[in-house]
């Protein structure tokens, strides 16, 4: 469409001033603050890149990018199947399907600081729902501090990030799901009914039909994982709160603890994890779009 | 085969339900007894819990708060409805009437002592209506901005439009928590001086949404066909008048789309609204995280508070479900 050529700058200028000052600006902040030394002296102090090297030293920053790759390689490999594996339960003919497709969605819906608070209940160590259970199983009292159970080896993450974890499912798989069930759906009818005019059992159609037919999906509900993965805050940082220092971290939660936790405000490190972060997110993300990129 | 499917169907129902389900009832039992056997069935059924927690805060009868809760929340319908109007360029006498009806109730509740008592400091009703203006007001301000933008980058040529869109884009795939320190800084007393105040969260929230928002827009507006354009060209619209009395209304569904992603989205945000708020003003998440803190000890309490956000937040659902599933998909599939 032809216009005056300074119009479309004219429609554009309100949303890059906003974009600007909020987004880029803040990060070449980052990028800035990062290089002083500030919260640990009075003033900010320049101190190139000390703050950087002082991080590749720092065993809880190593631990919190560990617990956020843990926490990725548990979603692609734990929770994509089961929102797989629901959605194709779902694809045949089922009793209302609306409902449970509303109910397994419902918790996208909710803050995740209710979900958290709602988790903690379930996870209280005497009483809670998780320990009611086993103690039914058992047919015995039973008492286990599901959230503050510390790693037993620097290898390990805290048993408790699986908990965690299972809270995390329970919030995304609908999610997940509901991609995997517009996936399915898009999978031409005729495919499956020339399979079973050929006899392939319900397996056989799930492993040449369906499964193929739903790498799009899988690709896009991997790269979501992926991405999401690196945001993880609000649970973490409400749940993992009774775990020791070195065990509760994700990469978010540590910049906000150093920053902002009661007499830390380490400024100028709390930046330096925050670019460390970016850094990741950007090692992690251009791969994958080049690879779509490629692939369209 | 058929009931096995059933079977495990129905067991994952009961998974993703239960806690909801168990949330719901506890909220109306006795603190004894749900102190003693969390999840036990309850034997008796009270409503005290509910009133205690409208009495954290605001008005000193806990009725009033809940009033005053459903009021904003009628208002917020009021305002979506208006959003769509205007959206579709319709500027009837309701659309007037309903503007009027917002804006004196916002300057009612901000001037008149006891309203404005009530809706200072700690208390339910008024995270209710902080979130309530917050999000509204980010929220319009994204769609205004995000349009303007979208059109632009579908429907104009313009020198350095790919460099821009790129860089528009990579907004999406920064984790939020790069800008926490810095926006600190920015909107702290040093610089732009909003922190603690509620609208030091409308910057960051319209600028995280606009690269989503953005792209979902420019899609539909690709969509529109070029005879159309073309056809208000040539009977002298300018790009203006073609934006927003030809392309715009055509673009309605994506616009509902980013209305609700963004919408539940900041809605739901933690952690700005963490580090970026003060005691006194507190959106719904941080309410419900304070309650937490003072009281987390009460089992039924806090499930109360629980229940008020999540209620009227799952009500909503249960009514526009479709529409919120296909918004916070679509949201998060082209992010």
């Amino acid at each position: 469409m032809k216009s005056h050529p300074a119009t479309p700058y004219a429609f554009l200028l309100p949303a890059l001033a906003v974009y600007g000052l909020f987004v880029l600006v803040p990060i070449a902040g980052s990028l800035r603050m990062s290089l002083f030394s500030w919260g640990d002296t009075p003033t900010p102090v320049f101190v190139g890149l000390r703050n950087y090297a002082q991080l590749l030293g720092d065993h809880v920053f190593w631990r919190a990018l560990y617990n956020n790759i843990l926490l990725l390689v548990a979603s692609l490999l734990l929770q994509l199947p089961l929102a797989a594996a629901v959605a194709m339960l779902l694809s045949y003919k089922t009793l209302c399907k609306p409902l449970f497709r509303m109910s397994f969605f419902a918790p996208m819906v909710m803050p995740t600081v209710a979900i958290a608070i709602l988790w903690q209940y379930i996870y209280l160590p005497e009483g809670g729902l998780a320990s009611t259970l086993v103690s039914k199983i058992l047919g015995k009292p039973f008492a286990y501090a599901w959230l503050a159970q510390p790693s037993s080896s620097p290898w390990l993450p805290s048993p408790s990030m699986f908990w965690i974890f299972v809270t995390i499912c329970w919030q995304y798989t609908g999610f997940h799901m509901v991609l995997f069930m517009a996936g399915i759906a898009a999978i031409p009818e005729e495919l499956y009914e020339a399979a079973r005019l050929d006899g392939a059992s319900e397996f056989q159609i799930c492993r040449h039909i369906v499964i193929p037919g739903l790498k799009p999906t899988i690709a896009v509900s991997a790269t979501l994982s992926i991405i999401g993965s690196l945001k993880y805050f609000d649970l973490i940082y409400l749940m993992a709160a009774g775990l020791p220092e070195a065990d509760r971290e994700v990469m978010a939660t540590y910049i906000y603890r150093l920053a902002f936790d009661q007499g830390q405000g380490r400024f100028g490190y709390g930046s330096a994890a925050a670019i460390m972060l970016l850094l990741v997110a950007i090692a992690v993300v251009v791969p994958i779009q080049w690879s779509k990129r490629k692939r369209q | 085969m058929k009931y096995l499917r059933h079977l495990i169907l129905f067991f994952g129902l009961l998974c993703s339900a239960y806690p909801l389900a168990w949330m719901c009832v506890t909220a109306f039992r006795l603190e004894a007894d749900a102190q003693a056997s969390p999840f036990a069935f309850p034997k008796r059924w009270v409503i005290r819990n509910i009133s205690k927690v409208f009495a954290s805060g605001g008005f000193e009868d806990p009725w009033l708060n809940a009033l005053l809760i459903l009021v904003a929340l009628c208002l917020a319908g009021l305002a979506v409805l208006v959003l769509l109007h205007i959206v579709q360029g319709r500027f009837q006498v309701s659309t007037c009437l309903s503007v009027i009806i917002l804006i004196s109730a916002i300057v009612f509740s901000k001037c008149h002592p006891s309203v404005q008592e009530a809706l200072s400091g700690k208390g339910f009703a008024n995270a209710y209506v902080n979130s309530l203006l917050v999000c509204i007001g980010s929220v319009a301000l994204t769609v205004a901005l995000s349009s303007l933008a979208a059109f632009a980058f579908a429907l104009c040529e313009f020198r350095g439009r790919n460099t821009l869109f790129v860089i528009i884009l990579a907004g999406m795939m920064l984790p939020v928590h790069v800008t926490l320190i810095p926006l600190n800084l920015l909107l702290g007393p040093g610089f732009l001086g909003l922190k603690e105040s509620l609208w030091a969260l409308v910057g960051p929230y319209v600028g995280f949404a606009l690269p989503v928002s953005i792209l979902i827009l420019r899609s539909a507006f690709q969509a529109v066909p070029t005879e159309l354009l073309d056809a208000a060209r040539i009977d002298g619209c300018s790009t203006w008048q073609v934006f927003a009395n030809v392309a715009l209304p055509l673009a309605r569904p994506a616009i509902a789309t980013i209305v609700i992603f963004n919408f539940l989205t900041m809605w739901n945000e933690f952690a700005f609204a963490l580090t970026l708020l003060g005691p006194d003003n507190s959106t719904l998440p941080i309410a419900l995280n304070d309650f937490k803190g003072e009281r987390g000890m009460y089992i039924a309490e806090t499930c109360a508070a629980l229940a008020i956000v999540v209620i009227p937040l799952m009500i909503v659902y249960g009514i526009a479900q479709k529409h919120i599933i296909k918004g916070l998909t679509a949201g998060a599939v082209k992010g």
